[in-house]
């Protein structure tokens, strides 16, 4: 071991205390050192970082704590006792140009808190909220956001003037239903089908990046909860679109609104190379019951992949035109898979008679007389 | 003699020395990949709405698999718990692997449940099935309840509700684990929300219950446990989930979703073989083949994980029935790595070949022998006065330190995002947890650890691993 002594000399004088016994030292001791001292340093370090982010969290409760009542009471006074006074009423909205608001973090509260309750009022109430809310220019405040570079940033923006009904204008928001970042681009399209006046549907004309499935939730939601939006022939994309994505929600709507005069378009993806897209027309057009579909149906059939079969199955037995009992009979009795057998029974029960239930349940094996059971038991439900 | 000796304990101490320096950078870097894969969840969380999907026809069905076996002192509390799940369209299907106490009877009156005629197509082989149950009573209609012979694993108890279920995506769990009521919604995100891959498992973050609030099978409060045994294992799942998993999820290498709580690709799953009875280790074993088919079939796959808190569960609070939980990891690890050896530096498998297999290999499966060769190497030296003792407890201070910060940067991570625990004081008390995990836990689950290895190697004969519980149900309710 080296022989500490508290001080050695460097040049004329100069002195670092320890420094020749430290560099005498293994190397290897010497970073475990380091180490040491940076690791214990971190320790507290972090746990101050703990102690301040709770900290800061508890201000922000406090904070909302304080400022929410104050909101609450406001509107109550003078938006929704007012809006239902009728429309003679005249809201003071200089009430609302409190000191406290002059923090920008109570701004924000303010404004997720219209946002909520716009969410939860409609018609006169809605409007004075929207109404407040550029009275108290917070939509200059959201717009700011949009403008920022961070994409969470520019959502928060968008979804904060949708969230308040406030228009943007097609040259900011529709350049970003096609952007790279996935999260934004929902909200672009959201905000897009919810503000649009002229064609809230322009963007699947244009849209060349897929519609994920959660995306295609919060789309499906806005298009069927928004007011006064003209449901257009979601056809057309079905025919035209060269984005399967797009084809598939259109499909999707297609059956939410029931588009008869679809169908005969949804039919023509029967010829689609892709199968899984084959698969969900399928699925339309048994939704739809669309019953000139059941002879192509059935003549497809046995050229078709397992999914596309399943679907064909279930479609036949919704339509229940009690034309394809042979075909659904012959499925259950002869195929050797499971599921086509399960699914070939359930469309059964659906089409035939009691009479040849009956009939079909004799001449079963103990398998099949298992799955005709399961079929019509009403306890089961899949 | 002496030289060859002499020549060995220098490589024995080069491999060791570069053995620790990347298992510390390995524990750095997911400190940091962790952090970026934490925040980036959390400023999406801020825009998601789950109740878009809560409401949506769109939704995909989820089937939940519960399997049990003995656990009638909870069971009915659990499953009312699962039933009261948020999300559109879901089944709860609970799987009683032959339990010997009264929990089919209690299950049957309590549910108003009856035999059916149910035909399943029996993809996955397992021990027979004796009777199919649902209930008559529409408010419980979400619920089938199998019950089979015992197949003396959970693994078999859950292939056995793959094959009956009606989804395609199906969540595995344990009956004795607390959901947080948004668990689904929660777990399909990542599957519904993936641009490029397709997601074939996704995993959540587990805490243990035993000191929270809970009441009727929801959790009120969370508290460290105040058991100390239990505390130490809050504190290492908080590190494992937080800072491992999430980690490794940022670049699509999870080991492992936790058996406790996933969320699976029933078609994957169901391909590649369901899970194995036979291992000790059936959620990693599972996680393993998934990702193996999906390479050998061109599958661009990805695992997921979410830090969100979204499973309780009852953590052994003696060291007797910590010691077989860890013991029959061990052993699941052991089996793992030899039935998939092919798989080790394999760039067939991509990331799980290059990545997270190597990972596995040496620096979970061969940790502890490292440890124990080295304590036996530090005795030898101790003996032959080849010990220099200040650079040695220098080198000590160093390791010790270094795993002291890095779990408390788990905790952080935890803090930063949630804010779990009501008190300053209860996230001091798991902290400070950490300065005892040295001398009083780690060497336990080295020696558990090298148990299960020696039980592998023997071939002990193996069982459902059932741990003794004191079921939440019998906690006080507040």
């Amino acid at each position: 071991m080296p022989n500490f002594s508290p001080a050695d000399e460097i040049g004329d004088g100069f002195r670092i205390p320890y420094l020749e016994q430290w560099m005498s030292l293994p190397v290897i001791i010497r970073i475990a050192v380091v180490f040491i001292v940076i690791s214990t340093l971190f320790i507290v370090y972090i746990q101050f970082r703990i102690w301040i982010t709770r900290y800061n969290g508890y201000l922000h409760e406090k904070r909302t704590r304080k400022v929410l009542p104050v909101i609450d009471t406001l509107i109550a006074e003078e938006i929704l006792m007012k809006s239902d006074a009728g429309g003679h009423a005249r809201i003071n909205f200089d009430a609302f140009r409190l000191p406290l608001f002059y923090n920008r973090r109570n701004r924000q509260i303010l404004i997720d808190r219209l946002i909520n309750y716009k969410r939860s009022f409609t018609g006169s109430t809605g409007d004075l909220l929207r109404q407040l809310f550029l009275e108290l220019e917070l939509d200059k405040m959201s717009a700011k956001k949009m403008k920022r570079r961070s994409w969470n940033m520019k959502v928060r923006g968008i979804r904060e003037l949708t969230g308040m009904d406030i228009a943007i204008s097609d040259v900011n928001i529709l350049p970003l239903t096609n952007s790279k970042r996935h999260e934004l681009r929902a909200e672009a399209r959201n905000a897009y089908i919810k503000l649009s006046k002229n064609e809230p549907f322009k963007f699947f004309d244009i849209s060349s990046e897929p519609l994920l499935d959660w995306d295609q939730i919060e789309l499906f939601k806005t298009i069927t909860t928004t007011e006064n939006i003209a449901i257009p022939n979601f056809a057309r994309w079905v025919t035209y679109s060269n984005n399967k994505s797009i084809i598939s929600f259109c499909l999707k709507l297609i059956v939410h609104y029931n588009q008869q005069d679809a169908a005969p378009a949804v039919l023509k993806l029967l010829d689609n190379k892709d199968h899984i897209l084959r698969a969900e027309a399928i699925y339309c057009l048994g939704k739809l019951k669309y019953e000139p579909a059941e002879p192509q149906l059935i003549h497809i059939y046995s050229n078709q992949p397992l999914n596309c079969q399943l679907q064909i199955l279930k479609a036949v037995g919704r339509m229940a035109t009690g034309e394809s009992t042979y075909f659904l009979r012959q499925e259950f009795m002869y195929s050797t898979d499971f599921d086509i057998r399960k699914n070939a029974a359930m469309s059964f029960i659906r089409n035939a008679s009691p009479e040849f239930i009956n009939e079909l349940l004799e001449a079963s094996n103990e398998e099949n007389k298992l799955i005709l059971k399961h079929s019509m038991n009403p306890l089961i439900k899949y | 003699m002496h030289a060859i000796a002499s020549w060995l304990g220098t490589f024995y101490e080069g491999t060791v020395f570069i053995y620790g320096t990347v298992l510390l950078i390995i524990y750095a870097l997911l400190a940091l990949l962790s952090y970026g894969a934490i925040r980036l969840f959390l400023k999406k969380e801020t825009y998601t709405n789950y109740n878009n999907l809560l409401n949506s026809e769109l939704a995909p069905g989820i089937s939940v698999l519960a399997p049990a076996y003995n656990e009638g002192l909870s069971i009915i509390m659990n499953v009312q718990s699962l039933l009261t799940l948020n999300y559109p369209v879901f089944e709860i299907i609970l799987i009683n692997d032959g339990s010997t106490d009264n929990s089919i009877e209690q299950l049957v009156r309590e549910f108003e449940l009856v035999p059916v005629d149910f035909a399943y197509n029996p993809r996955i082989r397992t021990q027979p099935i004796v009777s199919i149950y649902r209930s008559t009573n529409a408010a419980f209609g979400k619920l089938t309840v199998i019950d089979k012979v015992n197949g003396k694993s959970k693994a078999d108890a859950v292939n056995a509700g793959i094959n009956v279920s009606s989804f395609d995506y199906f969540v595995c769990t344990d009956v004795d684990c607390i959901l947080d009521k948004d668990a689904l919604l929660k777990l399909i995100k990542p599957v519904m929300d993936e641009p490029h891959n397709r997601v074939i498992a996704t995993g959540a973050t587990l805490r243990i219950a035993n000191s929270c609030i809970i009441d009727k099978g929801v959790i009120l409060q969370m508290k460290p446990p105040r058991n100390l045994i239990a505390r130490f294992q809050e504190m290492e799942y908080v590190r494992a989930f937080m800072l491992g998993k999430m980690g490794w999820s940022r670049i699509n290498c999870v080991p492992n979703v936790s058996g406790g709580l996933g969320l699976f690709d029933k078609e994957i799953a169901t391909k590649a073989g369901g899970y194995d009875p036979m291992s000790f280790g059936e959620d990693m074993e599972l996680m393993v083949r998934m990702c193996r088919y999906a390479c050998d079939n061109g599958i661009r796959y990805a695992i997921r994980y979410i830090p969100t808190t979204l499973c309780w569960t009852e953590g052994p609070s003696t060291i007797r029935v910590f010691k077989l939980q860890r013991t029959r990891w061990a052993r699941g690890l052991a089996q793992l790595m030899y039935a998939h050896f092919k798989m080790l530096f394999n760039p067939r498998y991509g990331r799980m070949g290059l990545i997270t297999f190597p990972y596995n290999f040496f620096f979970e499966l061969l940790a502890p022998i490292v440890e124990i060769t080295g304590i036996l190497y530090y005795i030898y030296l101790i003996v032959t006065g080849g010990v220099n003792y200040k650079y040695a407890l220098l080198l000590l201070l160093f390791v010790y330190s270094y795993s002291i910060m890095i779990t408390t940067i788990a905790i952080l991570w935890d803090q930063l995002a949630f804010r779990h625990y009501k008190s300053w004081k209860e996230v001091l008390l798991l902290c400070s947890t950490a300065f005892l995990e040295f001398a009083l836990y780690h060497p336990l689950i080295v020696i558990f650890s090298l148990r299960g290895y020696y039980y592998f190697l023997t071939g002990k004969k193996h069982s459902w691993g059932n741990m003794q519980r004191q079921g939440f149900g019998q906690q006080k309710t507040t």
